[in-house]
């Protein structure tokens, strides 16, 4: 497999760009989403995204899709943010229906569409391969704005993240660093959505968090292993696809192979990380009997 | 910090009711920590110790009388005061060290953004000596036993040099050691003049580390020095009658 040699055709460089700046960014907040256990923020957020593409691109064609997600992304931060502190989350039921509502409205508009089913694969799974120029641009402001939100607020968001209370009781002001936090997840929704749909940013999110964590225990370690795992699985992703389908006549569809390249890195993570663990606790049993002599 | 201790109030209680949103939760509360001094919260779950706490460190509103905490209020004091939560509401898995908890204590004196200095480290440091937990300082925290989170929590508080220190059930299900080594540790931070309030089901603990106690069941039921406030009778009216013979029954064990 040709690692390099797809890349030099520029819509799959402008690809692989693309890819990477999300995996440098959806590494680095899918750390929190992870630590936060906020997996269901993004979950929530891929439904109700959704609509707000689908409403962008009716009202404005393919420019009104990343305003329609941002306008969607924001609210459903919004909301969720005061959910939360309200305690109401727990109410699976009235969210789940809330957020099929939602999507359901999504899919009746894109329905009245002639081109139904091509739109619709379009707004779910992305379209990585004709990303433009301007798109990159997008992707890469927002990992900008991000990046440096997440930096000034990293030792807030730590302590938040450990301990609420703590938190609180040190003067944080705990609901409005959710918002912040809640926001940051929705951007990165926000700017995945046209590369590789409302659907599998979740992936993009979640599994190289989880497989840096497996990898490594400590947070300095976690954030930029993240980020180069999940630019990692974008280019292997891209280039494995690229492979398939030009060389051995197997349509793969790069949305998906991306995924599922990453989902194999976080296999290979896990079990290095097992290994990693049982060696650590061989030694620690190894040293016990060693100073037991020494005393 | 002179040793002799100044008879500062650190926290004033002045007839204060306490509510989360129109349910009140405390009533007519009254009575002054000064510095130096440590007193307990004692009463059955649900009394509200934990929301006293909260609503000394401003984060739960008095909705009557007054509360005072270091000559001003709650929210005012929060850069004076810390907080010891209890060790196991925290998450055991998260990847942070016992050095960078403790560190935690320094960051409202560093700010947010600025490197820890040579003095945040040796505080830390000097903190994490203090509960005798120096020699597992690059450990994640969750491998450590609940007694050792505990201390390692008590060395964040003594790090950002408190003078009000609330700590909310600390001795819950701490073994021997650890519980003489949180005992060590905030006896020397009261010499060196902080006021401590530690909420407890423990009579014996109250006994030993504080000076005086605070029964609690919604309303106060006594509120001064330890030997005059823990007797039998003013126990059974804040624990309601017979409930000494049910599950507080380490009230009944530490009373003989």
């Amino acid at each position: 497999m040709s690692l390099f040699e797809p890349f030099h055709l520029p819509f799959m460089a402008r690809a692989l760009i693309e890819l990477v700046i999300l995996g440098v960014l959806a590494g680095t907040v899918g750390v929190l989403v992870l630590l936060r256990r906020l997996a269901f923020v993004s979950d929530t957020l891929t439904h109700t995204v959704f609509p707000g593409v689908v409403i962008g691109y009716l009202m404005a064609g393919q420019d009104g899709v990343f305003w329609g997600a941002l306008a969607a992304g924001a609210l459903t931060a919004v909301l969720l943010t005061v959910l939360a502190h309200r305690r109401r989350v727990s109410e699976d039921a009235a969210l789940a229906m809330v957020l099929t509502s939602l999507f359901a409205v999504g899919v009746v508009l894109v329905s009245r569409r002639t081109a139904f089913t091509s739109d619709l694969t379009q707004f779910l799974f992305g379209r990585i391969l004709t990303v433009t120029q301007e798109q990159l641009v997008q992707t890469a402001v927002v990992t900008v704005l991000v990046a440096g939100l997440l930096a000034v607020l990293r030792r807030q968001l730590m302590l938040r993240t450990f301990d609420p209370e703590g938190a609180a009781a040190s003067g944080i002001r705990v609901g409005l660093l959710d918002l912040v936090m809640n926001v940051a997840v929705a951007l990165v929704v926000v700017a995945a959505v046209q590369a590789v749909g409302t659907i599998l940013v979740i992936a993009l999110l979640i599994v190289p968090a989880a497989a840096a964590r497996a990898l490594s225990d400590r947070l300095v370690f976690i954030v930029p292993l993240a980020c180069l795992i999940g630019a990692l699985g974008g280019w292997l992703g891209l280039a494995a696809s690229y492979e398939a389908s030009v060389y051995h006549g197997l349509r793969l569809a790069s949305g998906g192979t991306v995924v599922l390249v990453l989902v194999v890195l976080y296999g290979v993570a896990a079990l290095a990380g097992a290994v990693r663990r049982r060696v650590g606790l061989g030694r620690a049993r190894l040293s016990t009997p060693e100073l037991e002599m020494t005393r | 910090m002179t040793q002799q201790q100044d008879r500062t109030a650190a926290l004033v209680l002045e007839k204060a009711s306490v509510a989360y949103g129109h349910v009140p939760v405390l009533e007519e509360l009254h009575g002054t920590v000064h510095s130096g001094e440590a007193v307990a919260l004692i009463g059955p779950n649900g009394a509200g110790k934990s929301t006293l706490i909260k609503a000394v460190l401003g984060l739960v509103p008095t909705v009557r009388g007054r509360i005072e905490v270091l000559g001003v209020t709650p929210a005012q004091a929060r850069r004076d005061v810390a907080y010891v939560p209890q060790a196991d509401t925290l998450d055991p898995d998260f990847p942070v060290s016992v050095e960078q908890v403790v560190m935690m204590g320094r960051y409202r004196k560093i700010g947010w953004l600025r490197r820890p200095s040579a003095t945040d480290r040796a505080l830390a440091a000097e903190a994490l000596e203090r509960v005798g937990l120096s020699d597992r300082a690059r450990n994640r925290f969750g491998t450590l036993s609940g007694g050792q989170r505990q201390r390692v929590l008590l060395a964040r508080a003594i790090a950002a040099q408190p003078r009000l220190l609330l700590l909310d059930e600390p001795f819950n299900g701490v073994d021997a050691v650890s519980q003489h080594a949180l005992l060590e540790a905030i006896a020397q931070l009261k010499q060196q003049g902080a006021a401590v309030v530690v909420s407890t089901h423990d009579l014996a603990i109250a006994h030993l580390a504080c000076d005086e106690v605070c029964l609690l069941n919604r309303h106060q039921f006594g509120f001064g020095p330890t030997d005059e406030i823990l007797t039998p009778e003013r126990l059974r009216a804040t624990y309601g009658g017979h409930a000494l013979e049910l599950r507080g029954d380490r009230v009944i064990v530490t009373q003989t």
